[in-house]
């Protein structure tokens, strides 16, 4: 603590060490698009910014839904059905005129926000393991998708859609707008509340939460439910994206899984407690780039999928480096 | 919908150049002559190579490109590949891109697989058409989620082709294969080689809720109902897997000790290996067109084991590429192509062209389209890697 010259350096310093995840994945996404666009025969145009953002909100979106619940130390596996579902739903329900595209927007939310609000009841009031109540739901949802869209097919109001999946004047792409707006108007309110603030106390250690009075029932609930509204978002997006829906449970379980990826890469802890959806953003927008790179490197297709796991392996890595500072090393078996 | 389009259309460029409105004015007038050069004329038939592109109805409309100087950049964007099917489909375009005809024709052939990650193979798609590919051929992980990719493609000039598992737009030409008529195909080599006028068919089948599957079966009772002979259709699940197969028909012929024929969708080799170890007597076997199904064939000839084999194996993506081709030199061609199937009967399987004794029983043999001038060797498709290029 001796080079401490004043406060000022101290609090950056401070505001350096409790933002390294983020930091550093927002390094490691802008590392990897560098190397994508030079190598793009396209280069950076409006249209290759288009396509990479629509790509990345989407699990952006996701993994913003499950890194909520992973503050408080729980888990949703049941984003990727949320995510589906909305998916199937919006694909039947925006379209029509304006008024009707309008409610179908909010009924596909307010379904997203009551599939949360089950996985948070299931797991305060019925005192489940977050992972295992998340997994039973999951499966629900999965089979309320199958039943609203047997096979693939469906519509959405196509302008409307042209509208989301595009550029605003040919230059920023809308979903980037819909993520930023999301973390602007939801998370960092989110954050600076009580409950938000409590989600962080209990992630950190539910006893000691509980024994200073923080509301954990409704901190925990809440948490849940923000993750039903972020997949039904990231569900509207997909329709937009496809002008269809489809119950691919395999879909589904493919973006939980890499939600919980971008979750780690982005700097959140698996124990809870640290953490937040800025540096979950860029983890999945560095999971994203590295497909990208698949596309401009030429890589054995049969070799990709090994390829996608070291850069995974390594990617994680990076955000645990700060196990190897750690004094105390009882610390590292919490 | 076309109104509101060409109103997007004048409206952007406008709205990004600001005021002066003689080059706003001209600009918009390019824009929109591009616009119109962009997509495809819709003209009477018949098209180009009619034996090879066969339209798949009488309604079936022609499109016809403006002519392009060669030669072309083609990509194809393939889904999962977890497979033989699809990593000998991926050695197969190779190989076909290599064919001294072909190749002075292409300047550059790439593949790429995304996986079963659907978001990822439609942004690939996009990409591929921002890259300035002259034609994508995609191998769709969904049928419907593809309209955006087409429209997109239609509106850059990009000539936008499926096949396999296709795309439904008709802002795309599709390569499909009849599937119906795959099963009816099997049910009248069945009709012909059992004498008896009716008995006990096994019917082994493919996934459940798959479209081919629901198609082959559809086609197969169909001319079964037709042909007034009273056969019993036992049906077992057998996922066009050998492994699968093979236990399917084995526990039916424990049950039912006695089979007059048996119709195999996929998973051929495991069927016929299920009926030797029985020793049930030789009955007529119509499946699909792995190696070993027909190495089996062909070693129990002697034996009284008479065989059709018919498919529409992972060579139809080199009539795609043909297609593509044909599209881009600005022939007419078909917006939806019906593929001709590869098949063999007995007594006609022979080693060295409709089997390989020295290739795996995985090797899918059907890869001769003869209306097309498309026969590749399996000497050719096995030399290719299915590395990315």
């Amino acid at each position: 603590m001796t080079a401490v010259t004043g406060p000022r350096a101290q609090d950056a310093r401070y505001w350096l060490a409790s933002h390294r995840g983020p930091i550093l994945a927002a390094a490691l996404f802008l590392a990897m698009f560098a190397v994508f666009v030079t190598e793009h025969p396209a280069g950076l145009s409006g249209n290759v910014v288009n396509t990479a953002a629509n790509k990345g909100a989407l699990l952006a979106l996701v993994a913003v839904a499950q890194t909520i619940p992973v503050l408080t130390a729980g888990l949703d596996l049941s984003v990727g059905s949320v995510f589906v579902m909305t998916n199937c739903l919006a694909s039947t329900v925006v379209t029509g005129t304006p008024r009707e595209v309008g409610l179908g927007v909010a009924l596909v939310v307010v379904v997203g926000v009551a599939c949360g609000a089950l996985n948070g009841l299931v797991v305060v009031v019925g005192r489940l393991q977050p992972i295992i109540a998340t997994l039973a739901t999951g499966a629900m949802y999965q089979g309320i998708a199958l039943w609203l869209r047997p096979a693939p097919g469906g519509e959405i109001d196509e302008d409307f859609a042209d509208f989301v999946t595009g550029s605003l004047g040919d230059v920023i792409p809308f979903s980037i707008v819909v993520l930023i707006a999301a973390v602007v108007v939801i998370w960092v309110p989110y954050r600076r509340s009580v409950l938000g603030r409590a989600a962080y106390a209990i992630g950190s250690s539910e006893q000691a939460a509980y024994m200073s009075g923080v509301p954990i029932a409704r901190a925990k609930f809440l948490a849940y439910v923000l993750a039903g509204l972020f997949a039904a978002l990231a569900g509207l997006l997909l329709t937009c994206v496809t002008y269809s829906g489809e119950a691919n449970a395999l879909l589904g379980g493919s973006y939980t899984l890499s939600s919980i990826a971008a979750v780690v890469v982005g700097g959140t802890s698996l124990y809870g407690g640290s953490g937040g959806a800025i540096g979950t953003i860029f983890g999945a927008f560095v999971l994203r780039t590295i497909g990208d790179l698949l596309f401009v490197f030429d890589i054995d297709p049969l070799s990709q999928p090994l390829f996608l796991g070291v850069v995974l392996l390594i990617s994680v890595s990076l955000g645990s480096f700060r196990l190897l500072r750690v004094k105390k090393r009882l610390d590292l078996y919490r | 919908m076309d109104r509101l389009n060409l109103i997007r259309l004048i409206r952007r460029p406008i709205w990004r150049l600001g005021r002066p409105a003689i080059v706003g004015a001209s600009l918009v007038f390019v824009f929109v002559a591009i616009a119109f050069a962009a997509g495809p004329d819709t003209v009477q038939g018949p098209g180009a190579a009619p034996d090879c592109f066969k339209p798949w109805g009488k309604d079936t409309k022609f499109y016809q490109w403006k002519k392009k100087p060669g030669p072309y950049r083609i990509a194809l964007d393939n889904g999962f590949i977890g497979n033989t099917w699809r990593i000998q489909m991926i050695k197969t375009a190779k190989a076909y891109a290599e064919q001294p005809e072909v190749k002075a024709k292409l300047k550059e052939f790439k593949v790429i697989s995304t996986g079963e990650d659907l978001p990822a193979q439609i942004a690939a798609a996009n990409n591929l058409i921002d890259a300035g590919y002259d034609a994508v051929i995609v191998n769709a992980l969904n049928p419907a989620a593809f309209a955006p990719v087409a429209k997109k493609a239609k509106k850059a000039g990009v000539v936008l082709l499926s096949f396999d598992n296709v795309i439904e737009s008709t802002d795309n030409i599709v390569i499909n294969v009849d599937q119906v008529e795959l099963g009816r195909l099997a049910a009248r080599w069945l009709l012909k080689e059992v004498k008896t006028p009716g008995g006990k068919l096994l019917e082994v089948r493919g996934p459940s809720g798959n479209s081919v599957d629901r198609d082959r079966h559809t086609g197969f009772h169909e001319v079964l109902g037709k042909s007034g002979k009273k056969f019993e259709v036992v049906e077992v699940i057998g996922k066009w897997d050998d492994g699968t197969a093979q236990k399917a028909t084995a526990d039916a012929i424990a049950v039912h000790k006695k089979f007059d024929g048996i119709y195999v969708q996929g998973g051929s080799t495991g069927t016929v290996r299920a009926l030797l170890d029985s020793k049930h007597p030789m009955i007529p076997i119509s499946g699909e067109t792995e190696n070993g199904f027909r190495k089996l064939c062909a070693q129990n000839a002697a034996k009284g084991l008479h065989c059709s084999s018919a498919g529409t194996g992972p060579a139809q993506v080199a009539v795609t590429i043909k297609a593509a081709i044909a599209a881009l030199e600005g022939e007419k061609v078909p917006q939806s192509i019906s593929l001709p199937a590869s098949y063999v009967e007995y007594p006609n399987i022979k080693e060295g062209s409709d089997f390989y004794p020295a290739l795996s029983d995985n090797f899918f043999v059907g890869n001769s389209f003869p209306g097309c001038k498309i026969g590749l060797s399996a000497e050719e498709i096995m030399g290719k890697s299915e590395a990315n290029q």
